[in-house]
This record gives structure tokens, C-alpha cells and sequence, in this order.
């Protein structure tokens, strides 16, 4: 597979005017990875790199870095800032952010709406913050300040909750809505997420992506999860990406292709208990054929309107 | 500063099993404590017990999953200044 996907002309361009859409779809960089990521970039569009793992890196690592982005486009995503807060983010991790960005020069850089630390508290990962007007306000302000250090603002991911986030007043897709807008940013709109909360919560996904604004969603994150339950014997739907991406999650990504106006970047994620490649190489695949149908679907309906 | 409050708050909920098993014997006395507005009290109040549950039991897993690369020295520090963050915490 050549890189992207090129949807408009394999559809019939049934539209006056139709642009082709060039999505990607990649994988995230981990070094369990490496080998098989290198041996097979004609089957890889991108890959996505944790920037917070090269905040420490010397010039000398952060050269290789460069490197791999000679091989593949490289975009980078980070996990530690802890933007949506109202707490202002640490100026020094947006400094370390800045440095990486500087050397590796991505196409973009994402970040989650998530806290991860308050109070002098480490949480130790992502947090849903309570989805009120000041973890609004403070999420923009921190973006802002992103913007001025960083040099490009990062695209904002929804997280996976286990917990309903006390405090709120609103759901998760008024607060999401409310923070791009506000931070006038674009979205990485994480569809296992979406699944999740769905799942864990009971509302419908398909009306949280109608509620979103699909030309701020620049890329997507697609991953797998298992069931986890309380002492109580309430199960919940875990984001754990350890686990094969479910068919459900690329269902959401046909329906994103219908929606979405402009091209995405797709990324798979996968932490741990790695299969052989071969089998994450068809995962991407799949993302593939989910989003020419997708994108089928919307030039089809485009043509019936016209 | 309420905002922050409420989020200092829930990061100890989420990393201190002890705060937590205090919280829930009385939600509301805990959060009344921490001056926190009446609306996040009643929010805490109503709290989604298994899903703090089972977040704070995936948070840990996370910090342990982290843990083994810090040395002995910096999880005494660490665990020093988790310490004193608690207790002019309470103390407010």
C-alpha cells in the first residue's frame, strides 16, 4: 500500500469539484516495534513518537530521532502536560516539549484533555478533570501558553475515563466542544475512547461525533481494551491498549470518514503484549478499508444532495 | 481557585488510599473540609463510587509500572514529599 489513501477518485469522485482525500494511517513508535516498523515503512504511513520519552535525550538521541524521521513522517504526542486544568501547566515540561518539537520539527503535536496532576499530587496518568467553564477557561489559557513555547498549539485528545468526573456540569462532548473552540485548537479524536466512555457511561457515540466539529479533527487514535470490574461487580470497559483494536472502533472510524470534511492521520496505539507485526500491519489495513467506505459514504451523499 | 481546590482534592482521592477510605466513610464532611464550593461538594457527594474504585486502582498500576526505574534514594524522597503535601493539605 502506498502511503495514504486516496478516497475521492477510488469513490468516483461522484461530485463536481471533488478533492481527493489523502488519509494516512500509521502506528505508534515503541521500541518493541522498531524492527518491525523499519522492515515494512511501505506498509506504514507515519509514526506517532511519545515525546515526553526525548525530554532527557541528548543531541546525540535526538539526532537519531531525526533519522527515523528521514524514514517515515514522524508527529508527536505527549502524555505528561496535563492541560486541562485549571492549574497553570509547568513551563518546564513546555520547554522540554518545545526542544523536541524544535529537533524533530513534526507535522503536529498532540496532547490529552486530561489533568495528571494537582495539589502537589502525581497521579500517575491521565486524569478527567470535573468538565466545568473554569477547567474551560484553564484549559485555554494553558493552551495559549502552549502555543507561546512550543511555537504551534497541540491537537487536543479526549481521554477514557473509568470514573464519571465529579464536579461537572456538563458531558464530555459540551466540555470538549467547549475547550476547542475556546483554545481555537484542532482535535486527535481517540475513537477507543470514545468506545469506552460510551460503553461506560451509556451514550451514544455516534451523537457525540455529530456533536463534534469534524473540520477540527485532524487525526484519530484507534486502540484496545478489556473489562475491569469493581468490588461491587460493576464492570467498566478499560482503554488499556493491549488488546486488538475491536471491530466496534473501526465502525466509528467508517462513520468519522462520512463525516469528516478533511483528510485524517490515523494512528494505531498499542502499549504492550505486542503481536507479531504481521497482525498490526492488517490492523492498520483495516483502518484503511474502513475509511474508503467511509469516505464513500460521504461522497455519496454529497453526490445525492447535489 | 475552587477549580483548583476540587482538582487537588480528587488527585489525593486518586492517590491516597487513605484519603479515599476517609472520604467515603463521609463525603461530604471530607469535602466540606476542604472548603471546597457547595456545588462540588454535592458533586463529591454523589459520587460514582465504582468508578473511583477502579480509577484509582488503575492509577496505581500506572505509578507502579513506573516505580522500579526511580532509585531507592528518589522513592524516598518521593515518598517524603507525598508526605508533607498531605499533611499541609489536611491542615488547611
Amino acid at each position: 500500500m502506498a502511503a495514504g489513501v486516496a478516497v475521492g477518485a477510488a469513490a468516483g469522485a461522484a461530485e463536481a469539484g471533488a478533492t481527493e482525500m489523502r488519509d494516512r494511517v500509521g502506528i505508534g513508535w515503541r521500541p518493541e516495534l522498531a524492527a518491525g516498523i523499519l522492515a515494512n515503512v511501505d506498509r506504514i504511513d507515519l509514526v506517532e513518537v511519545i515525546a515526553d520519552d526525548w525530554f532527557a535525550a541528548g543531541r546525540r538521541q535526538l539526532r537519531a530521532l531525526r533519522t527515523l524521521g528521514a524514514q517515515l513522517p514522524v508527529v508527536l504526542h505527549g502524555v505528561g502536560l496535563g492541560l486541562a486544568s485549571s492549574e497553570p501547566v509547568d513551563a518546564r515540561r513546555l520547554a522540554a516539549m518545545a526542544r523536541v518539537v524544535e529537533a524533530v520539527r513534526p507535522e503536529f503535536w498532540s496532547e490529552h484533555l486530561a489533568f495528571v496532576r494537582a495539589g502537589g499530587h502525581e497521579i500517575g496518568h491521565l486524569a478527567a478533570p470535573p468538565r466545568t467553564s473554569a477547567t474551560i477557561e484553564g484549559a485555554a489559557a494553558n493552551v495559549d501558553r502552549a502555543r507561546r513555547i512550543v511555537g504551534s498549539a497541540p491537537l487536543l485528545e479526549n481521554i477514557a475515563t473509568l470514573i464519571d468526573p465529579p464536579g461537572s456540569d456538563r458531558d464530555e462532548a459540551a466540555f470538549v466542544v467547549g475547550i476547542a473552540e475556546a483554545a481555537d485548537a484542532e482535535l486527535l479524536l481517540d475513537l477507543h475512547n470514545l468506545h469506552a466512555n460510551a460503553t461506560n457511561f451509556a451514550f451514544d457515540p455516534l451523537a457525540f461525533l455529530d456533536a463534534l466539529p469534524t473540520h477540527r479533527i485532524r487525526a484519530v487514535h484507534l486502540a484496545g481494551g478489556r473489562w475491569v470490574s469493581a468490588s461491587s461487580g460493576e464492570r467498566r470497559l478499560l482503554d488499556d491498549h493491549l488488546q486488538e483494536v475491536p471491530e466496534t472502533v473501526f465502525t466509528l472510524l467508517e462513520e468519522l470518514g462520512a463525516r469528516s470534511p478533511r483528510p485524517l492521520t490515523v494512528v494505531v496505539e498499542r502499549d504492550g503484549n505486542y503481536p507479531a507485526i504481521a497482525t498490526l500491519l492488517e490492523e492498520l489495513d483495516r483502518a484503511r478499508r474502513a475509511l474508503v467506505r467511509g469516505r464513500a459514504r460521504r461522497v455519496a451523499g454529497r453526490a445525492r444532495v447535489a | 481557585m475552587s477549580a483548583q481546590a476540587l482538582e487537588a482534592f480528587l488527585a489525593r482521592l486518586y492517590t491516597d488510599a487513605d484519603a479515599r477510605r476517609d472520604f467515603l466513610a463521609d463525603p461530604r464532611g471530607s469535602a466540606a473540609r476542604a472548603e471546597l464550593e457547595p456545588s462540588e461538594v454535592d458533586g463529591l457527594a454523589a459520587i460514582d463510587r465504582d468508578g473511583l474504585e477502579l480509577a484509582a486502582r488503575s492509577f496505581e498500576k500506572k505509578r507502579a509500572a513506573r516505580e522500579p526505574r526511580r532509585s531507592a534514594w528518589t522513592r524516598r524522597l518521593l515518598a517524603l514529599r507525598r508526605y508533607f503535601s498531605s499533611h499541609v493539605y489536611m491542615s488547611r
